[in-house]
This record gives C-alpha cells, sequence and structure tokens, in this order.
C-alpha cells in the first residue's frame, strides 16, 4: 500500500501542491499533463532520486512505513522506463538474475538462473533467456524489463512513458500485457504517460495541470 | 574539370594520411631488418645475457602491474566524482589539465626530490623511496597515468547511458559503488582496450624517464636494448636487434594478457551480478575521492621544489636560509639553455600544428567516404614500442642520407602528436551535425566555405586542446629527438634527461622546470582561448604522456 501527504513542487516560479494519495495493492494511478509540469520528476522523487532544478518536499509511506529518507535501493520501488535500460553485458537470465533479492531459496548462481527461467517460462520467454539484450526488438526489451523489475519483488511500481518507444501495434499489446503482470501480482503502480490511449479504463487518473500554480498569480 | 581535381585531390590526401599514419609499422619493419652480421649465435648470447630473466619480468610487471592499478584508479575516482553531482565530469576535466601537463620526467624527479632518501620529506633518513628503483619508477607512471585514464573514463562516460544503469542497479536494491562495478566497469572496460595497450607499451620501451629514477643492476629491459642499439660495438648492435624483436614479443605478451584480464574480469563480475553479491570497498571509495586533491597538492610541491632548488635554495645546508635565495643558476645557464629551447618550441609548435592538420584531412576523407576506420589504425604511433619503431626511422634516415636538423626530428615526432590530435578531436569531429552545414549549402556556400566557416569554427576549441596536447607530447620526445638528431639537435627534454642522470640537482630542477613550464604555458593558453569560443566541448579526450 502506497501513501503520499503533502507534497509539493516547487520552482522559482511555479509549484504543484499534490493532493494526498493512496493506493491499494492493485491499484493503478496514472499521471497525466502537459510537457515539462513535473511528471516524471514527481516519480524519480518518488523512487528516491532526488531531482536538482525544484524543491520537492512531502511523505512517502509503504505499508504504512515512512520511506521519504531512505535512499534508492533501499525504497523496494521498481522503476520501468521509455528505455528499459537492460544491463548490455548480462544476458536476459541473468540481467533478471541480477534482479533477484537475495533469498535462501536460490542462492547459488545455478538456483537463480532456474528461477529466472521459470520467470520467463511463465511468460512464454524461455527463448530469450540465452539472448543479450542488443538483440531483442523494442517489445521484448520491454517484456524483459518488467520481468526483471517484478523479479526484484517491489512493493510499488512506476512507469515512466514505458511505451512510448514502441510501435501502435505492439504498444496495445505490450501495454495490455504489462498492466495484467502488475494486477496478477497486487503490486500498486504509478504511470506517467503523455498518451491517454495507454491509460485502462480501471485506472485512477490524476491531471498535474489541475494542480499547477503560477507565483505571480498568487 | 572542378570533379576531376576534387577527386585527385581526395587521392592525395589519401595517399598522404596513410603514410603518415603507416611510419610506425614501417619502423617497426625497418627495425627488424637483420644486418648481415646478426645470426642465431646472438640470440642466444641475448639470452644468456645476465640478469636478462629479472629484467624481463621486472619490465613486464612495472608495463602491466602500472597500467591495470592506474585504470582502477582512474575508475574508482571517477565513479566517486560522478556520484556527487556538485562535481561532475566537466570539473573534473578542467582540474585535470594542469596533471596532465606536467611531464613523466618531472613527476619522476620530483617524487625522488621530495621522497627519496635524501629528499625533502626524508633529509636525514634511510626510508624513503630510492633514488633508482622499480618501485619508484612505477609510482611516477602511475601519478601520470590516471589522469590518462580519467580522461578517457570521460569521453567514454559520455557515449553509454551511465545515468539509466546506475539508476536500474539502485532501484533493484543495490548500492552506488556496487552498481559501479557490476554494471558500469564490465561495460566500460572493453573501451579501455587501446587506451590500456598505450599505457603498457609506453611502460614498456620509455628510456627516459628509465634512466632518471628506473633500477640499475639489472636495468629495465628497454634500457638495455637503448643502450645495445646506440653502441658502436657490432655484437651489441646484434644483440640490440634481438632484443628489439623480444620487445616486441613483450608487447605481444601484454596484448595477451590484457586481454586475458578483460575476459577473466568481466566473467567474475557477471559471476558475481547473477549472484546478487555487494561490493563494500571501505576505504578504497575515500582512497577515490581524496586521489585527485593529493596529486594537485604533490605537483604543486614539485614545482615548488624545483623552483626553490633552481634558486639556490638547499636544505642539505644548515645555514641555508630563504634570503640566500638568488638567480645566479638562471644567469649561468641560460646560455646554454636558450637552444634547447628555442628548438623545443620550433619542433613542438611544428609538430603539433602538422599532427592537427593531418588528423583532419584523416577525418575529414573518413567522412566524406562515410566509414570510419577502426581507431587503432590511426594511434599506431601510440600503441607500439616507441623503442622499436625509432630503430627502423634511424635505420632509413641513415639509409637516406638524410642531414641532423630539426626537420627529421619534427617528422620524428609527427607519428605520436598525430595519434594524440587523432584522440582529441575525433570526438568532436563526429559529434557535430552535418546539418549545420546542409543549411549553409542551401545558403549557396561551397563545400571549402562550409567547412571553414562552419565545421573548423565549431572545432576550434577543440583544436586549441588539441593543439596543447600535441605539443605538450612533443616537447616530451626523448627518443626520437635523441635517435633522429643523433645528439646534434637538442631540446629542453635531451638536455634535462642528460642533467637529471647526473648529481646537480639543482641544474636539473631548472631544466625540468622549464620543461614542465612549456606544456602547462599551452595548456593555459588554450583553455584561455577555449574559453572565449564556444564548441563542442568534447575537446580534452585526451592526453598528453609527456
Amino acid at each position: 500500500m502506497l501513501s503520499i501527504k503533502n507534497c509539493l513542487i516547487e520552482s522559482e516560479t511555479w509549484q504543484i501542491k499534490f493532493p494526498d494519495i493512496q493506493l491499494d495493492l492493485d491499484d493503478l494511478l496514472v499521471i497525466i499533463g502537459p510537457s515539462g509540469i513535473g511528471k516524471s520528476t514527481f516519480l524519480h522523487w518518488l523512487l528516491g532520486n532526488q531531482p536538482k532544478h525544484v524543491n520537492i518536499s512531502g511523505q512517502i509511506f509503504i505499508d504504512g512505513q515512512d520511506v521519504s529518507q531512505l535512499t534508492v535501493e533501499n525504497r523496494h520501488i521498481g522503476l520501468l522506463m521509455q528505455d528499459v535500460f537492460l544491463f548490455p553485458h548480462l544476458s536476459v537470465e541473468d540481467n533478471i538474475s541480477f534482479a533477484l533479492p537475495k533469498s535462501p531459496d536460490f542462492h547459488s548462481k545455478k538456483q537463480r538462473r532456474t528461477k529466472s527461467h521459470s520467470m520467463l517460462e511463465q511468460i512464454n520467454l524461455e527463448h530469450l533467456s540465452k539472448r543479450y539484450p542488443q538483440s531483442l526488438s523494442g517489445g521484448e526489451r520491454s517484456r524483459v524489463g518488467l520481468v526483471r523489475a517484478l523479479a526484484n519483488q517491489p512493493k510499488i511500481m512506476l512507469l515512466d512513458e514505458p511505451f512510448a518507444a514502441l510501435d501502435p501495434s505492439n504498444r496495445e499489446k505490450i501495454g495490455k500485457w504489462t498492466f495484467q503482470q502488475l494486477a496478477h501480482q497486487a503490486i500498486p503502480s504509478i504511470m506517467v504517460t503523455h498518451d491517454l490511449n495507454d491509460i485502462p479504463t480501471s485506472a485512477k487518473q490524476l491531471n498535474l495541470a489541475d494542480y499547477y500554480q503560477s507565483k505571480d498569480t498568487q | 574539370m572542378a570533379t576531376t581535381l576534387r577527386r585527385l585531390s581526395r587521392v592525395l590526401g589519401w595517399w598522404l594520411i596513410i603514410c603518415i599514419a603507416s611510419l610506425p609499422v614501417w619502423g617497426i619493419l625497418f627495425g627488424l631488418w637483420p644486418d648481415e652480421d646478426t645470426s642465431i649465435a646472438d640470440l642466444s648470447r641475448l639470452l644468456a645475457y645476465q640478469g636478462l630473466g629479472l629484467s624481463l619480468w621486472q619490465s613486464m610487471l612495472s608495463a602491466l602491474f602500472s597500467s591495470l592499478l592506474s585504470l582502477y584508479l582512474a575508475f574508482l575516482i571517477y565513479s566517486q566524482y560522478q556520484s556527487h553531482s556538485k562535481v561532475g565530469g566537466r570539473w573534473l576535466e578542467k582540474y585535470l589539465s594542469p596533471l596532465l601537463s606536467l611531464p613523466h620526467l618531472a613527476i619522476a624527479l620530483g617524487l625522488v626530490f621530495l621522497f627519496s632518501e635524501s629528499g625533502v620529506f626524508f633529509v636525514n633518513g634511510d626510508i624513503g623511496l630510492p633514488r633508482k628503483g622499480l618501485s619508484t619508477f612505477i609510482m611516477a607512471i602511475i601519478i601520470k597515468e590516471v589522469p590518462f585514464f580519467l580522461l578517457i573514463l570521460i569521453a567514454v562516460g559520455r557515449q553509454l547511458p551511465l545515468h539509466g544503469w546506475l539508476l536500474q542497479g539502485r532501484a533493484l536494491g543495490y548500492d552506488t559503488s556496487t552498481s559501479w562495478w557490476l554494471l558500469v566497469f564490465p561495460n566500460i572496460l572493453k573501451h579501455m582496450r587501446l587506451a590500456l595497450l598505450a599505457a603498457s607499451a609506453y611502460t614498456l620501451s620509455v628510456v627516459d624517464m628509465n634512466l632518471l629514477v628506473g633500477p640499475n643492476i639489472p636495468e629495465l629491459f628497454a634500457v638495455s636494448v637503448y643502450r645495445w642499439q646506440g653502441s658502436f660495438s657490432e655484437g651489441d648492435q646484434a644483440l640490440g636487434f634481438w632484443a628489439n624483436l623480444l620487445l616486441l614479443v613483450l608487447l605481444g605478451v601484454s596484448i595477451i594478457f590484457l586481454y586475458c584480464h578483460e575476459k577473466l574480469v568481466i566473467k567474475v563480475l557477471q559471476h558475481w551480478a547473477v549472484l546478487g553479491r555487494r561490493i563494500r570497498l571501505g576505504f578504497v571509495d575515500t582512497l577515490g575521492r581524496v586521489w585527485l586533491p593529493a596529486s594537485g597538492l604533490l605537483i604543486l610541491l614539485m614545482v615548488l621544489v624545483f623552483t626553490l632548488w633552481s634558486l639556490g635554495f638547499n636544505w642539505h645546508s644548515d645555514t641555508f636560509s630563504l634570503r640566500n635565495l638568488n638567480t645566479q643558476l638562471w644567469q649561468d645557464e641560460w646560455l646554454f639553455v636558450a637552444l634547447p629551447l628555442q628548438n623545443a618550441l620550433l619542433i613542438g609548435v611544428s609538430a603539433a600544428i602538422l599532427g592537427i592538420l593531418f588528423t583532419l584531412l584523416a577525418l575529414e576523407l573518413q567522412r566524406q567516404k562515410g566509414r570510419y576506420l577502426p581507431d587503432y589504425i590511426w594511434l599506431l604511433g601510440i600503441l607500439l614500442p616507441q623503442l622499436s619503431m625509432v630503430l627502423g626511422w634511424q635505420v632509413s634516415h641513415i639509409w637516406l642520407e638524410g642531414g641532423y636538423h630539426s626537420g627529421w626530428v619534427v617528422f620524428a615526432h609527427l607519428p605520436f602528436t598525430f595519434g594524440y590530435a587523432y584522440l582529441v578531436l575525433k570526438g568532436p569531429f563526429q559529434s557535430i551535425d552535418a546539418n549545420y552545414e546542409l543549411i549553409a549549402a542551401s545558403f549557396g556556400y561551397s563545400p571549402w566555405q562550409r567547412w571553414w566557416k562552419i565545421r573548423f569554427r565549431l572545432l576550434l576549441p577543440a583544436i586549441l586542446s588539441a593543439f596543447a596536447i600535441a605539443f605538450a607530447v612533443s616537447i616530451a620526445q626523448y627518443i626520437p629527438t635523441l635517435m633522429i638528431g643523433a645528439g646534434r639537435v637538442t631540446t629542453i627534454t635531451t638536455e634535462a634527461v642528460a642533467i637529471g642522470t647526473g648529481s646537480q640537482q639543482d641544474v636539473a630542477a631548472l631544466y625540468i622546470l622549464l620543461q614542465s613550464l612549456l606544456p602547462l604555458a599551452a595548456f593555459i593558453m588554450a583553455a584561455l582561448l577555449s574559453s572565449r569560443i564556444a564548441g563542442p566541448k568534447h575537446s580534452t579526450l585526451g592526453i598528453s604522456r609527456c
């Protein structure tokens, strides 16, 4: 469960005062708004990657715990971007193994690879396991990126224009598949997008333009 | 008619740059041409030479150890500075210029003046670095190579999505340091091959630093090769021939070693990545943060100590005080130093300008062809052992009955200034958007006008940096100057080595100080002029191996 309180993005000339946000297990919140209004900035702040060009304040609670002061690596928040940044020196299987949390169940290299392989099998992508990211198509990369992010067992998932680089036919298919996976694993998610066609009907929406305030007019 | 002329000039241009780029290969091939008297028996004599095994081992050890340690240190520093947002890559580049401008010789002698058994910090002690020894030699190489690797890392880092990889690594629960080593290092290592090879080839065949601070018994292999090659005895020259061949074998072994090192390190880091291992470096991380400020301080101390020595300050004397500082030595030596200084300036400026001109020609011809040849073809001058190359040039020079004047020395410096200028200019040249020239063409400008008014203008800051680096490289050349000039063309560097190997510390300090000031002045001028001109700022991807 994710809860965001008193979030304020502030620059020298404008500010956005967010409403308090509460997301339950399989909720998806879609953030929309014009370019440059701060959608991605907000997402990166949630992740723990403090932006430099604006000030952001507020509290973030995950399962009741305040994570606002934690570093990126300690927040357990997954991130899927337009470029999924699969690591080029690792095969698909090893990219996923890298994301697996430390666990006695898959401690050795063989166990971790088996686990990764089984995750790929569940979504019929096992044929990609030995391949390297450079040889994957855009759609395959997006799917492997999501599997890798899910392998890390995040408590929250952030999606920053995840389908923007895909062609229209793939875009709809991969989008649908992604939301199914997130719902299946009951992970609250926040997505930023420009394209209203990307938004599933069940999603909540937040238009940042509604909360934008110019400091001159205050 | 105009088309025919253009085609002809292109063909001529290709011939010209192929000749320049292949000079190192010709040097190696001519150097390997045996004399009539050379026989297999001479090889047996070489192999039986006393201390050869230890000399070879120490040469390989110093070349590989110093190159690899410099690379790891540079990566550590780079990761630390990139992770701390307030001091990013641009700041790092600016900070590196003075570190890069100080020649290898100055660092070597500076270490001796400061930390040897009779140096500033150990005036009466038995501890400290040996005046001549492997540890002093390796340390001097590392201090000089770290900034070289850092600049290459900055240039490579710009081409890779480091921020995205690191962010993903952290989002998957890994700390910053682990993300750098598990995700960035394996990808960056492949791009460092040529730099690693250049650094080890340099260390393997460097003579001037070896003469100043390298070990004596046995001497490192490059010094033996140089001594045998320069000897008037036929027996020694035969040894020199086989030793030259052996030097190339050592280079081959180091290439294999560096390749295996790369494969092994990537394999190990991949293994750790799959296991999800965390890398804790503890105090080593701190070393990454303090290295550059410490190097800066060290270099300031070196320059200070050279200055004081040249002004008559001697801390071995109990009665000496700062009030006794005088310029007597400068006045006495000026008569002797003026000509080498003038030669160094003339040769440095000419070789740097020619190196840049040929680099621009090579880049432009490749751009017109629509395909860039692999970098190693253009960088042979800095990837092959200098000693082997110059021997071949010397043989050809004698065969051609060339005179002993500055023109030949400029020619001998050219492959090095060309190599470094290419390294510096390639990135900025390729990064210029071709649409600028397209727009100029639509305004009616001819190809030459477009090149001159648009491309050259945009490249100017990078060209200034390339000039400073190529000039510094030329100033620092010892073996090509000595062997092609045959001692008749003296420069500040040949004189500095001759005096530095003797016992007159004050005179050595004066010459080394002058040798350091020349490239420093070029770097400062380039920086000042660059700051007044806008253009692609990838200019300092490079690297003086002074």
